[in-house]
């Protein structure tokens, strides 16, 4: 009792004091800064859960060492964090182990890898069956500003043994970055004064919305300074481009336009951007030649050699994207696939000087992934983890067989077609009929696929070797309808067991253009499309399907919208566009084919009528 | 009373007047700032490349006329000195005057028969005029660190406080810094490669300062942040030994007409000490003293220097290895007392040393 009383004499004193001296200056603080500093620290409580402390077992040693950190995106479990933290013993770990701020530690597997963007996208099991982990949300990184505030978390120098993040705060120094740092290439990436350690990489990096904008992966560390006052992150725009390909276990690649450019002059204002080369390939094809101006790439308009760099660096290998060029007076836009930058075979990054590099120790065999992780990977060529992608291609084909199971139908398809011939000087209404025949007559097993176009015969036999090789692109200017329509049928009714083994991938979403009025503006029509890469008997194919529902087209989430054949290597395909969905013939099937070869119409059919045995 | 009335409104008024979003205040400020004071900083790219000295550093414009500043630098010293402005404009530039003692340099655009006109740049009068900012103040600093902008591309905006604003001359590890008055003490990364001639501003976006060049403490190899004050002065003397002020507002002023002070005297190594060390064969080879000279100051010291000794301290400064034994003994004119603390097997032992003006060439022999 006596106790309290000397407490509450104490606490009156100092009340007293307060009252009676002039508050001291030190305490005397703008209240707006105070709310400030609350609404900051409320913004990390919120933030935190989200992020991740990667951990892997040193082979050397064999114990859990901190790598780097990452962020969650998904409450299964799926987060972002960079290559080089995954590879961080000179090899890429296939299960790992991350540290979440609730302070435990969950088993973690590599999920899909973006080596030249630095990215990996990697998967946390649950503690506990159901368990739904916290997510960050995903900002707009096209949308920051120089200048802006910004929020780095993430486990530097692996200090934090309960995972609680580090934060530090800083503002966005500079936007749209390049920089190439040996194998890797920042491209339009988001440079911050924000601290950034080693330890910071694949951490996330907040708006002061507490939205994610990029992926902490690269501090400009020279002389052994550490922190040099410039942190690098992976745009989150950029990530989002390969994020499905990513969690289709894929091992992505960036992307090249099969041409080189220079600026025309170094002096004075800024000069034209021009192309300086160009090999083999879609853009050559559209007309891109040497001389000509880059005007704008994927609606974007290019100013500097840099800035066409950091817009090409966006995107996927694979992705077709609008040019802009111009020769003298002439304006031309055109729709071109972007070619691979690099083989899509995972070189392992080496350290300078250390095992496996030059001069150093051989490197040591990677161990064979163990603990629960390891039954959600599977090693394959070309992938970052090959059990994604057959998940991946399940889910995709289990949503398709909801709308339409094709695959009793093992016999003859036969097909009436309507519509409008869209070649030559004006439209004309034609009609047709293709038989897609399980075993043609010629040796009595090889499929037959027989079209009549117009009142002209067609004939395919797509396995036979003596085949005339302009079969294959029959009819004239279609790029390969016939061939189409066979891998069509081949697709609906097998699957992955209708082709080459092993060549039935899903390659994460592409663009995808749905028919196209004469001027279109791409970028706007554009749609990101799930897709799958076949081959057949070394043609390849591509079918995209329905993000979402769309009533104009007639699609249902997840229907098959669209297709290509390569029936020559280094031509343009065949692209058929499936719309207006209906029953025909008892199943679910387009109404409309829309048949287009390099973006330029070949034919409106419509399907009248279908057997389909 | 009725003025107290009136008083009391006004404030009610105030508090029922909508208030703007506080953050959203303070959090889009500097990204208006930086985009102002982008169009004012210059890309200068000049002479380097090799050695480890980089060809590249950062300006701010002055006037109209495509005057800027930037820090007195290898970089200058080419006849094709360019720069790229904020909207990729390259020009070609000369350097107009050049002040060693203040470490700046001041450049112009080379128009040719046509002059032109640059429509951003600081109000340097303001500038010169402004009082030194406190310790604690916000500050932005605008350079192009490692070269990451070139043509269009904005320089890096950092954030920082002035943690002091103290002399920069200090008796350790700060030897090649010519300018030796106050600078701004940044706590932002801000000497880094070409960042040197960068601006240093109030969270206005008023220059207060030029980033200086990157300076590395040798003794403890922590690197210092600064910026030199627009406002900077020194006194330097002049050919006759007279001293003389030198300032900013000088340069800037008389531009063409501006003479340098002469260069100072090198002072290092006038005193003789006579002692011989070890080879200095590492980059870190401790001072063990390999032999005295007969006769020289370190053989008439008390007590002697003898051979094997290990110099540890030079008037209470540490001396891990030769080259900061040097740098230290140089900054001691011919007929200074300094202490030295030696160990001498395991013993610490105090010795007296009188510095001697060098002995001429024939005796050395």
């Amino acid at each position: 009792m006596k106790s309290d009383r000397s407490v509450l004499g104490v606490t009156l004193l100092i009340i007293g004091l307060a009252v009676t001296l002039p508050p001291a200056r030190a305490l005397d603080v703008d209240k707006r800064l105070l709310e400030i500093e609350q609404k900051r620290t409320e913004l990390i409580t919120q933030l935190k859960p989200a992020v991740v402390s990667v951990m892997g077992r040193d082979p050397r040693t064999k114990n859990v060492i901190g790598l780097g950190s990452g962020v969650l995106i998904d409450e299964e479990g799926y987060a972002l964090t960079n290559f080089h933290v995954v590879s961080a013993f000179g090899y890429v770990t296939p299960v790992m182990q991350c540290g979440l701020p609730d302070g435990k530690l969950y088993d973690c597997v590599l999920v899909g890898l973006d080596p030249i963007g630095d990215i990996a996208l990697i998967k946390l099991l649950p503690g506990t069956p159901g368990q739904k982990f916290p997510v960050a949300k995903i900002g707009d990184s096209d949308q920051v500003k120089q200048g802006e505030w910004t929020l780095l978390m993430g486990n530097p120098f692996a200090l934090a043994t309960d995972f609680q993040p580090t934060v530090t705060y800083g503002i966005l120094s500079a936007t749209n970055r390049y920089i190439n740092i040996g194998k890797m290439e920042y491209t339009n990436c988001l440079q911050v004064d924000t601290s950034s350690n080693p330890g910071n990489s694949g951490g996330p990096l907040f708006n002061n919305k507490g939205e994610l904008i990029g992926i902490l992966s690269a501090g400009n560390v020279n002389r052994r300074r550490g922190n040099c006052g410039a942190g690098f992150a992976v745009s989150i725009n950029q990530v989002k481009n390969f994020l499905p390909g990513l969690r289709a276990g894929l091992l992505m690649d960036h992307a090249t336009l099969g041409a080189s450019m220079e600026s025309e002059t170094d002096e004075g204002a800024l000069s034209r951007v021009l192309v300086k080369n160009v090999i083999e390939s879609d853009a050559k094809r559209r007309g891109l030649e040497v001389g000509d101006q880059l005007v704008a790439f994927a609606g974007r308009p290019v100013f500097t050699v840099n800035a066409y760099k950091n817009l090409l660096g966006q995107f996927p290998r694979g992705w077709r994207v609008p040019i802009v060029f111009r020769r003298e007076s002439t304006r031309v836009e055109a729709l071109v696939r972007l070619m691979g930058a690099t083989k899509r075979v995972l070189e392992e990054p080496k350290g300078p000087g250390g095992p496996g590099g030059p001069g150093g120790p051989p490197r040591p065999a990677p161990p064979p992934p163990t603990g629960p992780a390891a039954k959600y990977y599977v090693a394959k060529k070309d992938f970052a983890n090959y059990y994604f992608n057959e998940q991946a291609q399940k889910r995709l084909l289990a949503k398709l067989a909801e709308h339409s199971d094709f695959s009793k139908l093992t016999g003859d398809w036969n097909l009436k077609l309507g519509g409008k011939l869209l070649t030559g000087v004006a439209p004309r209404a034609i009609t047709g009929a293709i038989s897609l025949r399980e075993k043609g007559a010629a040796d009595g097993k090889s499929p037959k696929v027989l079209a009549d176009i117009d009142g002209l015969d067609f004939p395919l036999e797509p396995l036979s070797t003596s085949e005339r090789s302009t079969a294959f692109t029959d009819p004239p200017e279609s790029g390969g309808f016939v061939l189409a329509m066979f891998h069509w049928r081949q697709f609906l009714v097998y699957g992955p067991k209708g082709f080459d083994k092993e060549a039935f991938v899903h390659a994460g979403v592409e663009p995808f253009f749905p028919p196209l009025e004469d001027k279109p503006n791409y970028m706007k029509s554009m749609i990101l499309a799930e897709t799958i890469h076949t081959k057949f008997a070394g043609v390849e194919g591509r079918f995209y399907f329905a993000p979402q529902d769309n009533e104009d087209w007639g699609w249902k989430k997840g229907m098959l919208i669209g297709m290509e054949v390569f029936p020559l290597k280094d031509e343009d395909s065949c692209e058929i566009v499936f719309t207006d969905y209906k029953e025909i013939g008892g199943k679910m099937l387009p109404g409309r084919l829309h048949v287009r070869k390099a973006m330029k119409k070949y034919a409106d059919f419509t399907l009248t009528t279908a057997n389909l045995k | 009373m009725k003025r107290l009335w009136i008083a009391c409104a006004v404030l009610l008024g105030l508090a029922f007047l909508p208030v703007p979003q506080v953050t959203s205040q303070t959090d889009t400020a500097f990204t208006a700032v930086a985009q102002k004071v982008n169009r004012k900083i210059v890309k200068v790219f000049g002479a380097g490349g090799f050695r480890g000295l980089v060809s590249y550093g950062t300006g701010v414009f002055i006037n109209k006329e495509g005057y800027f500043l930037t820090i007195n630098s290898h970089i200058l010293d080419t006849r094709d000195l360019r720069i790229h402005t904020y909207d990729g404009t390259r020009y070609h530039c000369e350097v107009v005057c050049r002040e060693p003692e203040l470490d700046m340099a001041l450049c112009k655009i080379k128009w040719g028969a046509r002059p032109g006109e640059i429509e951003d740049y600081f109000d340097i009068e303001s500038a010169l005029k402004r009082e030194p900012l406190k310790a604690g103040t916000n500050i932005l600093a605008f350079n192009n660190m490692f070269q990451l902008a070139l043509r269009d591309d904005p320089v890096t905006v950092q954030r920082g406080v002035i943690a002091a604003y103290a002399p920069l001359y200090g008796r350790i590890g700060v030897f090649n810094a010519a300018y030796r008055g106050h600078v701004y003490v940044l706590d932002a990364i801000t000497n880094n490669p070409g960042s040197a001639g960068g601006a240093v501003t109030t969270r206005k976006g008023e220059l207060i300062g030029l980033i200086g060049k990157e300076l590395r403490n040798e003794l403890t190899n922590t690197w210092l942040n600064f910026a030199i004050p627009i406002h900077a002065s020194t006194e330097a003397p002049d050919k006759d030994g007279k001293k003389i002020k030198v300032s900013v507002a000088d340069m800037v002023r008389l531009k063409e007409e501006y003479r340098p002070v002469p260069p100072r005297e090198i002072a290092k190594n006038t005193a003789y000490h006579g002692i011989v060390l070890v080879p200095n064969v590492v980059e870190r080879t401790p001072p063990y003293v390999e032999e005295v000279i007969p006769g020289s100051p370190a053989d008439k010291a008390t007590p002697r220097l003898r051979a094997d000794d290990l110099i540890v301290y030079v008037e209470g400064l540490p001396v891990p290895d030769i080259n900061t034994f040097n740098n230290i003994m140089a900054t001691y004119p011919a007929g200074s007392e300094i202490k030295l603390e030696v160990q001498r097997g395991d013993k610490l032992t105090s010795i007296t040393l009188k510095l001697a003006a060098p002995p001429k060439s024939d005796e050395k022999k």
